[in-house]
Formats: C-alpha cells, sequence, structure tokens
C-alpha cells in the first residue's frame, strides 16, 4: 500500500516496458493482467497491490486475484479462480470474490467478463460456418516464383522432350499397330529430328524406305503411290505403277542387301516417282531440321492421302 | 515503513528449494527516489568517457592571407604563392573547403562529473531498494514471472559455483532464466556507426548476480548473455540502474544478502532518511485522526450562465412569471381549437350547399323529357 503511489509515480513518470501509445492522446497497458488495457493509475496491476482480473484461456474463462500478502512472490502473486461457463452463474461468483474489493474493479471486472462471454459465443457461431483461410500473398516472392517457372519452362524445352519421348516409344514399338506409319520413314524422321545424316542420305534411305513399304503393308505401298497420284496425271499414274511393280520386284531381293546397292538400283526404276516423292519429301524435310512441325505435317498428309485412296483402291 | 519490525527473505538452495529465511537489510527499505538515481547516472555516466578532438592545427598549416578589397573576390583569406591548384583557394573559414571547422572540438573539454559521495550513496541505496519491489522490476522490462521472491537470495555453495552448466540449472530451478532467454533472443545488430565502432552488438540486460566473495562464482555465471556479476562492497550504479532507470532484476547470494546490513548501517554507509515517513497521502487525508478535525467539504461557487431574454426565450419567462407562460399555453390552445372547429364547420356547410345545388340541379323523373 505505501509502495503504490511511489510506484505508480516511478511508471507513469520514469518508465514501464508496458506502457504503449498506439493512439496520439491514449496510453496502452500491455500488460496481460491488466482489466482495461489502458495504463491508468486504477487500472495499473503493478501499481496496485490489491488487484483482480478476468483472463480467458481456451473457452474458460478465470478470475485473477492479487493481494498485498503475496506482492513480493511473483510466482504465487495471482490467485486463479475458474468461474462457472454459465453466465449468471459466473456474475454471482465474481460478486463474491470481489465483495470487498473497490467498486472500480468490480465493474470493470464484470464489464471484461460480458465481454469475453460475448466473444466466446461469436467464435463458437464462426466455428459453425465454413470461411476459407485466408492467406496472405508476398508480393515480392510471387513475383521471384514467377519468374523463376518463366525460366525454368524455357530451360525445360517441353516440346522438345514430349518429342522426344513420342518418337522413343514409336522406335520401342509401344504404340503396336495403332499407328500404321512406316518404321523405316518414322526412323528417318527421328534421324531427321537428330539432324544428322544428309540430304543425300535421306534420298537413299527414302527408296529403302519405299521398298520395305511395298513389302510389308499394302497401306504403305499405296501412300507412296497416292504421293504420285496427287503430283501426276492419271495416266502417268498407270505408268507409274507398272514400274512400280516392276520395282518391287527388285526391292525383295534388293531388300537385303546394303542400301547403297538398293538404293542405285531403285534410282533408276522408280526414279520418278522417287524423285517426285523425294522431292516433295525433300521439300518439307529441309525444313524439318529447321522446324519440327512440318514432320508431323508431312505424316498427316500420308494419311490423308490414304484415305482418298481407299476410295479409289477397291477398284483394284 | 517501521524498522523495527523488518520481513523475513526466504533464502534458496542450489536446487531451487526454499531453506531459511534472513532478515531484510535496512537499505531495500530505503525511500526510493528515481530523480536522484536519474541525476546521478547520468552523471556518472560520463566518467567513463574517452577524449575525442580534432588536430590542433588541423585548417591552419596555410600561410593564407586576405587579398583585401579591389580584387572583385571575397575577402576570406586566401592561399597564396602559385602552381598549384591550391593557390588562391580560401583558406582558414569554417566555411572553407579544407577549412579549421567551427569551434573545433578540445580535448580538455570536461569529460567527467563530479558527483557528491553522499548522494552517489544515496543512489546505490535507492537503487537497491527499488530492486527489492517486483512491480518496478517488472516494469523495467525483466521477465520475473516465475521467481519465487523478490528480492532473490541463493544459499549454499554458490559462490563456489564455477560450472556454466551448474550455473544454468540454478537459474532455471529459480526461475530467472526466463530473463537470460529474452536477453539472448534479443541480440541484434547495433544501428548506426557505433557497429564499425567495437560496438557491434546489443541486448537487453539481464540478471544482476551479487556475491560476496569470488571463489568461482564468476566463472560460472559470466558467459550467460545479459547476465552482469557484482560484489557487494563495490555496487554500481550504472549496473544497479541501467538507463537511469530503477529495478533492476538482481540476486543475491546469501552472504552477500547479510553482508548489505554491516555495509550499510550504523558502522558503514548511511542508508539515506525518507522526507516522509508515509508517503501514502490518499490513506492519511482519508484516515479517521486527520478528517475528526478538517472542515467541512466547500462547495464550488456558483456557475452563472449567461442571462436569458423573458421576451425571447419561454423557459426565461417561465422564471419569472409563470402564470404569463400558463395563460400564453393555453390561448394556443384555444385559438387552435378555434381553428379547426370553424374549418370543420365551413366544410360541413359548403358541404350541404353543394350537395343541395347538384340535387337541385340534377332533372327529375318527371321533367325528363324537359317539360
Amino acid at each position: 500500500m505505501q509502495h503504490d503511489q511511489i510506484i505508480w509515480e516511478v511508471i507513469n513518470n520514469q518508465f514501464c516496458s508496458f506502457k504503449s501509445k498506439i493512439e496520439r492522446e491514449r496510453t496502452f497497458c500491455r500488460n496481460p493482467y491488466n482489466v482495461t488495457g489502458l495504463c491508468l493509475r486504477s487500472s495499473c496491476p503493478l501499481a496496485n497491490s490489491r488487484y483482480a482480473t478476468i483472463r480467458e484461456d481456451g473457452g474458460r474463462i478465470h478470475l485473477y486475484l492479487k493481494t498485498v500478502e503475496r506482492a513480493h512472490t511473483p510466482k504465487d502473486m495471482w490467485e486463479k479462480i475458474r468461474l462457472s461457463r454459465d453466465y449468471g452463474k459466473a456474475m454471482k461468483q465474481l460478486d463474491e470474490h470481489l465483495a470487498y474489493f473497490p467498486k472500480f474493479l468490480v465493474h470493470r471486472n464484470k464489464q471484461r467478463m460480458t465481454k469475453i462471454h460475448q466473444y466466446l459465443i461469436r467464435m463458437r457461431k464462426l466455428a459453425l460456418k465454413v470461411k476459407p483461410k485466408l492467406v496472405g500473398v508476398h508480393k515480392k516472392i510471387e513475383r521471384r516464383e514467377d519468374r523463376r517457372e518463366e525460366k525454368a519452362v524455357k530451360a525445360a524445352k517441353l516440346e522438345e522432350s514430349i518429342e522426344k519421348e513420342l518418337l522413343e516409344r514409336l522406335k520401342n514399338g509401344s504404340y503396336g499397330d495403332i499407328y500404321n506409319f512406316p518404321e523405316t520413314s518414322f526412323e528417318k524422321a527421328l534421324e531427321g529430328v537428330e539432324g544428322e545424316k544428309d540430304i543425300e542420305e535421306e534420298q537413299r534411305e527414302l527408296e529403302e524406305m519405299e521398298e520395305e513399304e511395298e513389302e510389308l503393308i499394302e497401306f504403305v505401298e499405296d501412300f507412296e503411290e497416292s504421293d504420285d497420284e496427287s503430283e501426276k496425271d492419271v495416266e502417268e499414274y498407270y505408268g507409274d505403277e507398272t514400274k512400280g511393280l516392276v520395282g518391287t520386284s527388285s526391292s525383295e531381293s534388293d531388300s537385303d542387301s546394303d542400301d547403297e546397292i538398293d538404293s542405285t538400283t531403285h534410282s533408276k526404276k522408280p526414279s520418278n516417282d522417287d524423285d517426285e516423292e523425294e522431292i516433295t519429301k525433300k521439300q518439307p524435310r529441309k525444313k524439318k531440321p529447321k522446324k519440327k512441325r512440318p514432320k508431323v505435317q508431312i505424316e498427316y498428309e500420308m494419311e490423308e492421302e490414304n484415305e482418298g485412296q481407299h476410295e479409289i483402291m477397291p477398284a483394284w | 515503513m517501521s524498522a523495527a519490525a523488518r520481513p523475513l527473505c526466504s533464502v534458496f538452495s542450489t536446487s531451487g528449494d526454499k531453506t531459511t529465511d534472513v532478515a531484510l537489510p535496512a537499505v531495500l527499505t530505503a525511500p526510493l527516489r528515481p530523480d536522484v538515481v536519474q541525476f546521478v547516472h547520468t552523471n556518472i555516466n560520463k566518467n567513463h568517457r574517452q577524449a575525442y578532438a580534432v588536430q590542433m592545427k588541423a585548417g591552419h598549416q596555410t600561410s593564407a592571407t586576405s587579398w583585401g578589397t579591389g580584387r572583385a573576390v571575397s575577402r576570406i583569406p586566401r592561399v597564396g604563392g602559385g602552381g598549384t591548384q591550391r593557390s588562391g583557394q580560401a583558406a582558414f573559414g569554417n566555411m572553407c573547403r579544407s577549412g579549421r571547422m567551427f569551434a573545433p572540438t578540445k580535448t580538455w573539454r570536461r569529460w567527467h562529473r563530479k558527483v557528491n559521495t553522499t548522494q552517489k550513496q544515496f543512489a546505490v541505496a535507492s537503487a537497491l531498494a527499488a530492486a527489492a519491489v517486483p512491480a518496478l522490476v517488472m516494469a523495467r522490462g525483466h521477465k520475473i514471472d516465475q521467481v519465487p521472491e523478490v528480492p532473490l537470495v541463493v544459499g549454499g555453495d554458490v559462490e563456489t559455483l564455477s560450472k556454466a552448466s551448474k550455473a544454468k540449472a540454478l537459474l532455471e530451478k529459480i526461475g530467472a532464466f526466463d530473463d537470460v532467454e529474452k536477453s539472448a533472443n534479443s541480440k541484434k545488430l547495433r544501428t548506426g556507426k557505433g557497429k564499425m565502432r567495437n560496438r557491434r552488438y546489443v541486448m537487453r540486460k539481464g540478471p544482476l548476480v551479487v556475491y560476496s566473495t569470488n571463489d568461482g562464482i564468476e566463472q560460472g555465471f559470466r558467459n550467460f548473455p545479459g547476465v552482469e556479476l557484482a560484489n557487494v562492497d563495490r555496487l554500481n550504479l550504472l549496473q544497479l540502474a541501467p538507463g537511469g532507470h530503477m529495478g533492476r532484476f538482481v540476486i543475491y547470494t546469501q552472504a552477500a544478502f547479510e553482508k548489505l546490513d554491516t555495509i550499510y548501517g550504523a558502522t558503514g554507509k548511511s542508508i539515506p532518511v525518507a522526507e516522509m515517513a508515509n508517503a501514502d497521502l490518499a490513506r492519511i487525508i482519508n484516515s479517521d485522526e486527520v478528517q475528526a478535525v478538517v472542515n467541512p467539504a466547500k462547495s464550488a461557487p456558483k456557475k452563472y450562465l449567461r442571462k436569458k431574454n423573458a421576451i425571447k426565450s419561454i423557459k426565461a419567462l417561465e422564471k419569472l412569471s409563470p402564470y404569463q407562460v400558463a395563460a400564453r399555453k393555453s390561448e394556443t390552445k384555444a385559438q387552435e381549437s378555434r381553428k379547426t372547429k370553424k374549418s370543420m364547420k365551413k366544410t360541413k356547410k359548403r358541404g350541404i350547399g353543394k350537395e343541395f345545388y347538384e340535387k337541385m340541379s340534377t332533372q327529375g323523373d318527371v321533367c325528363e323529357d324537359g317539360f
């Protein structure tokens, strides 16, 4: 009691670590045991040796009492009394415990308890509603991550890797007979992707492809012939057919032999066809190493031609 | 606060349990004088300063003379000679480049301050007393919520505790480690140039351990962040009231605590006497002894508000002549009733007249054809 006034004078005029002036003309008290939250002589838990507060912990409200007798033992300074959950009963408990306390304190404690009850009710109501959890956006971090994403996308070279993956799968034959593409032509396509071989080599390979195509799949043959059709007259087409037939026999015999020999023999006979095809294929092929997409286009074109040919073929 | 009945202080063992009681030394009941402490602190704080000054000759090591008037330049002394950029440049003034500064700092500045010995003793006693008030220690910012008692006295063989691990265990048992942790967490780079002047880090102050004889206690406690050690015989105000603010968290050893009574006592240093034995003014004024003799309280003088004109304000008129106000009210009421009655009469009559006229003007059954 004797100290209180002096303590208050020291706290108010000198220094108190709990004092904070957030607003211009109002001093707040950051002490967790303060009833009002304001820095006032009557509500300072340090400057009043007899004090009472209400505090809420995990939904349970407790009354904290401080008396002179325990003022020198900080560990046991506050007597913690648990109040009933029921508002009315809690009020009566307050009246009972704070019977001989100054009226100011009693009033403030009751006010505080009321407020706490109210906000607890509100909290329970809110808990029933599903509220989206708000997460702060770090502008700096977001910008940084976006930039890195862009760079990563560029560095990943997705299209390249997808193409490689697909071609590899075709190589392996994992697609089986789903797509009816000549193996050689696709190998060449793969090689074309890599851009290793020369154009001449490509030509030879093309010739070989044609031969093998004739052997393996009918579609393939028609394929090539369809190419011819699109470019030449019908007469020429039929003429070419004969040539093509001759070519097939030779191709069969030569298929086992080296590619070069085959290419030379074939170069004479189905040269026209090959040339045309080669031309047609060359031109787009030249584009191939530059752009990867045209390859795909070529394939599609062949398919279309196939379809067209289907209509004509039944006559055979 | 009577000195006769002095309260007892618990002594804790190194394991954190209470062992015995010691009587509170008289110093700890000294008057709390924040003004004295602040004054003494600000002055004593200047005593460990090191002199700084500019070079004595700085800015004067030229033979510059003023060119005088008539040369279309200002009259400031200029460097003579030639052949260098410096020639003709202004010198000596505080406004000149490479000139001497205004009022060059001197080493013989009065760096230290003399404080009366009694004042210094007073301040230390006051600071010690303040350290015994838990409210002030908490207000200063120390975390003493888990401390069993203030002032905190540790007995046994604390003074031989030379291992930091054991010291830490002790601090934790007596609830003082929170303050040490707070200090450790507060370590930050100093703002400003002090960083590069060997004052790189700043941290809060932790507990002050006061001992009587150093049998190893210095070694045990010195490495903790924020913890400071002091011998009872040589208590430092700068440690007891850092920043001029009373209420440092002090941990005494039993020997030191008991020694305080001999240091500050009849034979030793004098303990300051309070101006008032009982400083609680409110209690004194409201006590029975005083109230019995005091005159009854006077009421405040009447407050005269501005005089209101009775012609304009009905309330002022009411104070002077309530009859007038009543008469006016009744008159206004009567007027209103008259008005309403008249208007009702009018409408009624008009209504009748109109009806009658309309009735009359309608053609009857007999005269349908017009005759």
